[in-house]
């Protein structure tokens, strides 16, 4: 035997005498073997299975002759597992890469020897109460968790730490339950509090604290994958915070977990959905989104359906079904088949491949704010009841209108239209012939239609004027000169119906221009789906456009309408549909000023071109355009004219039009206008509604919106995706669950709610396990199972089995009441022990697993931070609300975002907003708060339910020199000095805000000379401490002297980044 | 270590024979001493904590792998990515049989049915644009070479060029995750953080993996990139990529606040050890050491940057190499210049994107205007690394995340065009590193849209350059979500040996 070997065997022996030991379990010791080397091949995926052995079910392994119970020799696995490394018939085979350790042969081999006994999976057992352990130091036990974590200590050789001091255990309490450090005072309180119940008043005193919810939401948005923008491509804002501040509501009124966990899956689907039950769906809009162009939809709606899956097997279930998207699970029973059952619960919403890169993406309710909620809900009915009195009144002079509309054959728009200041008005309606009659200085002319005019369906009845201008050639449109000769510093209006059917074009609809003049002259121009107008003397020198900053589909007919009166570009307005429209003014800036006024005055834009339809006189034709009713005046149209233009002309053509091809939409809005023209009545109905829309606006500014699930009429499915793949679909399948768990009763249905509430069945043996496990990882840094996602057959076995079940029984028996469960744990001997540690402990129990000590641990990015805004004072205690943005270095956005992105420039808040809690700052999520991701906050991306907490050189330089940190710690210096008189005093101050306890001797000379340091450094630089105090937002206190402000910031900052005050 | 474990190896089976055969095949014969990360494995059952061989060599600090599967190529790589997929026909695919094919409908022979992007799906023809660049045959290999890429192809023959490199994804967003973590789903690491968790650092006064994102000139088509491209995915946080920075803190936070010396840093840092020192004393946590170490780290990164940025003390050959744009910071060429001057101070891997090469449109300016930003300083690059003997240990990586279709998006005309994304084959090169030079390898169709020979998928890609590392694809993996991961996925993937030496 190699020494080595023999060195191993001594030390073992020496370690392993005071264990008893028992019998191997399958659960324990074997299947972890199996599965990180033999399932692949041996397992229940099918499709992958070798030799048709499988390994996992015990008569199939006996049948194959693998296993041999109680008798190796016959075992051909045995055989198998020790031949030589490089024999292709060893097991796990060389080609595999794996291979088993010699202490996993022998194990393997011992239990097929004690008779290869099977159990199943342990976390898919129902929960068991455990019996209570015997114990050496019962006495230590307070309840039967302390009971369970001492057996497992004493088993081990192992003492529980002593009771952590008042002060550790205030600080780490409120941690917990908060995530803020304490108040000084209540420290003080509890320490001085001789009762026997003061540390369970305490614990009260924070557990109603509103910050309670704040702090158990901020882990629930973690596996909720909460964020504020879509996550992929534009990655723009998506407006969710409304589902952040449920949660946070939902913690602090102790909503019970079951109902929690209902509301969110499927709210929706409850009788009568609060507004609250609606937005708690939004747990399912969470997913990332795309709006990539070119991205197909079927591909993304089966990625989010998979999410969905995926995150509510991983938050309620803790298995990690997203293995079995393209084959059957490894490991766990879930097969393929079984994944896309699971995911046609999630499958059935109304929710749109493309997220539109909008704030709002569909389907979305408005959440007003909480003031305003008592409000609201008579408001709404008030608006509803206004409504229904504009129907009815509707309903009841209907058979009037129809009346009406039965005698009126034939309306002019003159008649409704105004005529004041006319020049031009050609109908243009015509439909035949090649001249069409217009009206011009109230007298009637022909106008002469151009070779190959042709005719289109007008936008309501009648037949439009089609111009196809040729390439070159006269053949536009064209009006005698004399039409529309006006100067730049004459009013006039022009414009028309239009249709134009290609899209991306770049040519003048109406133009009076010579663009062989310098573009002289005016025009109505389309402009890559804008529409535009010039005023030109000489381009681009003299002269100006204007454009409409919103693009048209222009393959709709659109009346588009210019208004100018006289005095340059801030007097030109563009109407589309009669509404004024937001706009662009280009111009050389030998033309313009600020504002859009002229800074050199043109000369004239009158030119002997005619006024043209189609093309620019001597310019790029436009590729066919649609007209009607073509008017020019000789002034400018106020809006409201404009608008009855409009309504006007339609109107009065669709009055005309043809009986038999009205649609029953185009006599609706004859009706509409109708009512509007001929019944008091309903205008003053109108009215009334129209002013309780104005004050729904207001509700709705002072509101939000929830992104919500809405469930499709019809009957969920899916489809089996052969490898995962969303253009091979398989076999449809309806909504189901794994059949390795307890069965779905019958009588609830097949959708979301019949999911949640079977996860809530009291057979279920996931859900509390889970969820207590969850929960018990935030108190203690790991939870009792670590792999905190993964309680299936690949995932860790728990570190104390029968604790978990004991919790998980609890929890329900608690009726899912979260805050007593959490009050039940951090009363437990076991929680509230020191974390103070020994060589023996550290050797024995390195990580704590067994809890031989108290939790300690670097706090969360969150809590790092907001540790430092509430020690220093500066933490604003506002909750809920728009996500803000505080400091944040430059660049870390533009760096990665697309140029039209919306959330490309980050523009830090001010004010208030610098000093929220970290759960509201705002999360891009294709770049994470740069602070908080270099302290392991997730990207938000996907559900997480385990933060990795690394220990690196990046985070030291965040807590050293992050503006954050540095204007907190000024705050704190400077607040000190003022508060207090003598070094002493200030010095014990500080500790009691930051450490929650006063600095021993030891620490008080260091701190001293560290102080001393500064204050020479800073007392004989005061530039550099007034650069120093001059970091972050808040202004400095002046009064201060500015060394010494230095001196004590620099100190203050030292101590902000203590072990002690980065740990919880 | 569980009880029944010990009382497995006190009770019997300790003197089994042949368990002692195997155990010693285990650790091999050379009576190597048990230390406590061989006991690990052996109570763990940790069957990844592979055997060293002779042939690889010791690996950096904080190194998953102790020891490279064998003897590595590369010791470092520096990935010059370029978002939005570069049109491999009018850069190194030359098909001089498709001015013929002007304005022609692209065959349905060819096409195959393959899926398009909904960008051009609804296009009813699909007419080919032949390059409108002129191509020339340089160096010893004859590599037919873009007039647009005159510096480059000074250096032709020590490149490696891969014609065949192909894809499933067909957008950007899966695409470009695809090319650097090895799936189009995001969440899994990226290379460089394999890199970093499997080899570790060199020196840790400098980050090991870096990221920069390099300012194109133009930027009529910039397309989204995520910071999630670099993090760690599953991997432990610590090998996400560090940010490098042209503008504000080159790393973030790592400067001092203004008017807090590095002398006065020093102090604060001399007390605070004190005081964690008693907090050790006290609680008697590692990780208080750790944190210890942390901070005295995070002062020589401090420390090492200044020097790091400044590119005063460069020789103005540099700039003869890189061109004067790499004394812009921010700049494709100043970007790379870092790269070098990272990796010779022992970042392991360097990752840079360059963006703007989705030409759906205008390439006859986009095209000269992105070549004009990469040329020269590809050439400095891999001429500086040569010069420095630095070039046979660092890998230089060029490509996109797909290529481009010979037909035009939107309308066609000789002297200009647009093209829509291509999965199906895409030009990349790779310098240095154990990569063979002046090799040209897979060839296209006459249409530059089927591979005719030699594929080289994403993941033979991925495994090749986790070969020139000394790293074996298949061995190197993370458990996670119950499944050995590895950056090669589930699906086949092979070293592509001819491209290595």
């Amino acid at each position: 035997m190699p020494r080595s070997l023999i060195a191993l065997a001594v030390v073992l022996l020496a370690s392993a005498s005071s264990v008893a030991a028992d019998k191997l379990q399958y659960n324990r010791d074997i299947r972890p073997i199996f599965a990180e080397t033999c399932f692949a091949c041996h397992g229940q995926d099918s499709a992958a299975r070798k030799a048709k052995l499988r390994l996992d079910v015990r008569e199939a392994a006996i049948e194959k002759g693998a296993i041999t119970p109680s008798k190796v020799d016959e075992s051909e696995m045995v055989a198998r597992l020790f031949l030589a490394d490089d024999d292709e018939q060893r097991m796990p085979p060389p080609s595999s890469h794996k291979k088993l350790t010699a202490l996993q042969k022998l194990t393997l081999k011992q239990w097929i020897a004690e008779g290869a006994e099977y159990q199943p999976h342990w976390a898919f057992i129902p929960t068991a109460k455990p019996g209570l352990p015997k114990l050496k130091n019962a006495a230590w036990a307070k309840n039967p968790i302390d009971a369970l974590v001492l057996a497992e200590l004493e088993k081990r050789g192992l003492t529980p730490a002593p009771e952590a001091d008042r002060r550790t255990l205030a600080r780490r309490a409120a941690l917990d339950v908060i995530g803020l450090p304490p108040n000084p005072a209540d420290v003080e309180a509890f320490v001085n509090d001789k009762s026997a119940d003061a540390y369970e008043k305490y614990l009260d005193k924070l557990l109603a604290s509103p910050h309670w919810g704040e702090h158990r939401g901020r882990y629930w948005l973690d596996a909720a994958r909460y964020g504020d923008t879509h996550g992929i491509h534009f990655d723009n804002y998506r407006e969710m915070y409304s589902y952040r501040d449920w949660v946070i509501r939902a913690f602090n009124a102790n909503q019970r977990f079951d109902q929690f966990t209902i509301e969110q899956l499927a709210g929706d689907l409850l009788p009568e959905p609060s507004i609250d039950q609606l937005t708690a769906t939004g747990f399912n809009r969470n997913n990332i989104t795309t709006n990539e162009g070119g991205a197909i939809n079927e591909e993304y709606l089966v990625l989010y359906t998979r999410d969905r899956t995926e995150t509510a097997s991983t938050v309620f279930l803790g298995l990690t079904t997203g293995c079995a998207v393209c084959h059957d699970h490894k490991f766990d029973p879930v097969s393929q088949k079984e994944f896309y059952q699971l995911s046609a619960f999630f499958n059935n919403t109304t929710q749109g491949a493309m997220d539109g890169n909008i704030r709002d993406t569909p389907p979305i309710v408005f959440v007003p704010s909480l003031d305003d909620r008592p409000k609201w809900a008579t408001f709404e009915k008030q608006l509803k009841e206004a409504r229904a009195k504009i129907d009815a009144r509707k309903a009841m002079i209907r058979p009037k209108f129809d009346a009406f509309l039965k005698e009126q054959t034939t309306a002019s728009a003159a008649e409704v239209a105004t005529e004041n200041g006319i020049q031009v008005r050609a109908a243009l309606d015509g439909g035949k012939g090649t001249a069409e009659l217009y009206t011009a200085a109230n007298a009637t002319a022909a106008l002469k239609l151009p070779a190959g005019t042709t005719w289109k369906p007008g936008p309501f009845g009648g037949e439009a004027v089609w111009v196809t201008p040729k390439e070159t050639g006269p053949n536009a449109l064209e009006f005698p000169k004399t039409v529309g000769d006006f100067e730049h510093t004459q009013a006039f209006s022009y414009g028309a119906w239009v249709l134009v059917p290609q899209r991306g074009q770049n040519a003048g609809i109406l133009s009076k221009m010579d663009n062989s003049k310098s573009y002289r002259g005016y025009d109505l121009y389309l402009e890559n789906d804008k529409f535009a107008a010039h005023i030109v003397d000489t381009w681009p020198k003299l002269g100006f456009k204007v454009t409409t900053t919103a693009s048209f589909n222009p393959n709709n007919w659109h009346h588009v309408f210019v208004t100018y009166d006289g005095r340059g570009p801030a007097g030109l307005k563009i109407y589309v549909n009669g509404e004024s429209q937001a706009l662009t003014i280009f111009g050389d800036d030998r033309t313009l000023g600020n504002a859009g006024e002229f800074k050199a005055k043109l000369g004239t834009i009158k030119t002997d071109v005619p006024f043209t339809v189609g093309r620019r006189t001597g310019g790029q034709q436009v590729k066919g355009v649609a007209i009607q009713d073509l008017r020019l005046y000789s002034r400018s149209l106020a809006a409201g004219e404009v608008k009855d233009l409009v309504v006007a002309t339609k109107i009065a053509g669709l009055i005309a039009g043809d009986i038999k091809k009205r649609k029953p939409a185009e006599v609706n809005e004859i009706f509409e206008w109708w009512i509007a023209a001929k019944d008091p009545e309903s205008t003053t109905l109108s009215k009334d509604y129209q002013a309780l829309k104005s004050q729904e606006a207001a509700f709705k500014a002072r509101g939000t919106i929830a992104h919500v699930s809405f469930e499709k009429p019809s009957m969920p499915e899916a489809f089996v995706l052969n490898r995962g793949e969303y253009d091979q679909r398989k076999d449809k399948v309806a909504p189901g669950t794994p059949a390795a768990l307890p069965p779905m009763p019958a009588d609830l249905p097949r959708n979301r709610l019949g999911l949640a509430k079977w996860l809530l069945r009291p057979e279920q043996p996931l859900m509390a396990r889970v969820t207590v496990n969850r929960f018990w990882s935030e108190l203690f840094g790991t939870g009792l199972v670590r792999t905190a996602g993964d309680f299936g057959i690949s995932g860790e076995l728990p570190s104390h089995p029968e604790l978990l079940d004991h919790l998980a029984i609890e929890f329900r028996d608690l009726n899912w009441d979260v805050k007593a469960f959490f009050k039940m744990v951090l009363l437990s001997n076991t929680y509230r022990q020191s974390a103070a540690t020994t060589p023996e402990k550290l050797e024995k129990d390195s990580q704590n697993r067994y809890l031989s000590r108290g939790p300690r641990f670097r706090m969360d990015a969150e809590m790092v931070r907001d540790y430092a805004l509430t020690a220093s004072g500066l933490l604003s205690s506002k909750i809920g609300g728009r996500s803000v943005r505080p400091y944040q270095p430059i660049g870390v956005w533009e760096a990665v975002a697309m140029p039209g992105s919306d959330t490309r420039n980050y523009k830090p808040d001010d004010g208030e907003s610098l000093y929220r809690r970290s759960l509201y700052t705002f999360w891009k999520r294709a770049a994470p708060p740069a602070s908080m991701e270099i302290f392991n906050a997730p990207n938000r991306e996907t559900c997480a339910v385990r933060r990795d907490r690394t220990n690196t050189p990046l985070q030291a330089l965040v807590t050293l020199n992050d503006v954050q940190f540095i204007e907190a710690a000024r705050h704190l210096a400077q607040a000190t000095l003022k508060a207090e008189k003598d070094t002493a005093a200030r010095l014990q101050s500080i500790a009691r805000r930051i450490l929650a306890r006063p600095f021993t001797d030891k620490e008080s000379a260091i701190v001293e000379r560290s102080l001393s340091a500064m204050l020479a450094e800073y007392k004989a630089k005061p530039a550099e401490a007034k650069k120093l105090l001059a970091v972050g937002d808040s202004k400095p206190d002046a009064t201060l002297d500015a060394g010494e402000s230095a001196a004590w910031t620099m100190l203050v900052n030292q101590l902000m980044n203590l072990d002690e005050v980065l740990c919880k | 270590m569980t009880p029944n474990d010990q009382r497995l190896l006190r009770e019997s089976t300790i003197r089994d024979a042949v368990a002692i055969r195997s155990r010693r095949a285990f650790f091999g014969t050379t009576g190597l001493s048990l230390g406590s990360a061989a006991l690990y494995a052996l109570a763990s059952g940790d069957a990844r904590a592979s055997s060293p061989t002779t042939s690889g060599v010791k690996t950096g600090i904080n190194a998953a792998l102790p020891m490279t599967h064998f003897a590595p190529k590369a010791k470092n790589v520096i990935y010059l990515h370029m978002v939005g997929g570069p049109s491999q026909m009018d850069l190194f695919d030359y098909k001089p049989k498709m001015g013929e094919f002007y304005d022609k409908d692209l065959p349905e022979s060819i096409r195959m049915g393959q899926r398009l992007t909904t960008m051009t799906s609804g296009q009813t023809r699909f007419p080919i644009a032949p390059s409108m660049y002129k191509f020339a045959r340089q160096g010893k290999s004859g590599m037919w070479m873009t007039e647009l890429l005159p510096y480059t192809a000074k250096v032709a023959d020590e490149l490696c060029f891969i014609r065949s490199m192909h894809t499933e994804a067909i957008n950007h967003e899966p695409a470009i995750t695809f090319i650097q973590t090895g799936n189009q789903i995001t969440g899994r690491p990226c290379l460089g953080a394999w890199t970093s968790y499997g080899l570790g650092s060199l020196n840790q006064n400098v980050p090991t993996f870096v990221v920069m994102v390099a300012n194109p000139t133009n930027t009529e088509q910039v397309q989204a990139i995520s910071a999630r491209l670099w993090q760690s995915g599953y991997l432990p946080g610590e090998h996400a990529g560090v940010s490098f920075r042209s503008a504000g803190d080159p790393i973030l936070y790592i400067n001092n606040p203004p008017g807090v010396s590095t002398e006065v840093r020093r102090k604060t840092l001399d007390g605070l050890n004190e005081l964690n020192q008693l907090t050790h004393q006290r609680l008697g946590d590692p990780e208080t050491q750790t944190r210890i170490a942390q901070y005295e780290m995070a002062y020589r990164m401090q420390s090492s940057v200044p020097d790091l940025i400044d590119l005063a003390k460069e020789p103005a050959a540099t700039f003869e190499m890189y061109g004067d744009a790499a004394k812009k910071p921010g700049t494709f060429a100043n970007t790379v210049l870092m790269a070098r001057k990272l990796v010779e101070k022992g970042t392991r891997f360097v990752q840079i994107y360059h963006n703007n090469w989705d030409h759906h449109g205008n390439i006859a300016k986009r095209m000269p205007d992105q070549t004009k930003d990469v040329d020269q300083a590809c050439y400095g690059l891999i001429t500086d690394l040569k010069k420095r003997g630095m070039l046979d240990e660092t890998l230089v990586i060029w490509g996109g995340e797909f290529g481009r279709t010979i037909y035009s998006q939107g309308g066609v005309s000789k002297t200009n065009y647009g093209r829509d994304h291509h999965p199906r084959c895409f030009t990349m090169w790779m310098a240095g590193g154990g990569a063979k030079h002046g090799v040209i390898h897979g060839e296209t169709d006459d249409f530059s849209y089927n591979i005719t020979k030699d594929p080289v998928h994403i993941r033979d890609f991925h495994a090749t350059i986790l070969h020139l590392l000394g790293i074996d694809h298949e061995k190197f993996s993370y458990r996670s979500l119950g499944l050995d991961q590895k950056l090669t996925g589930v699906e086949p993937a092979k070293v592509v040996k001819a491209l290595v030496t």
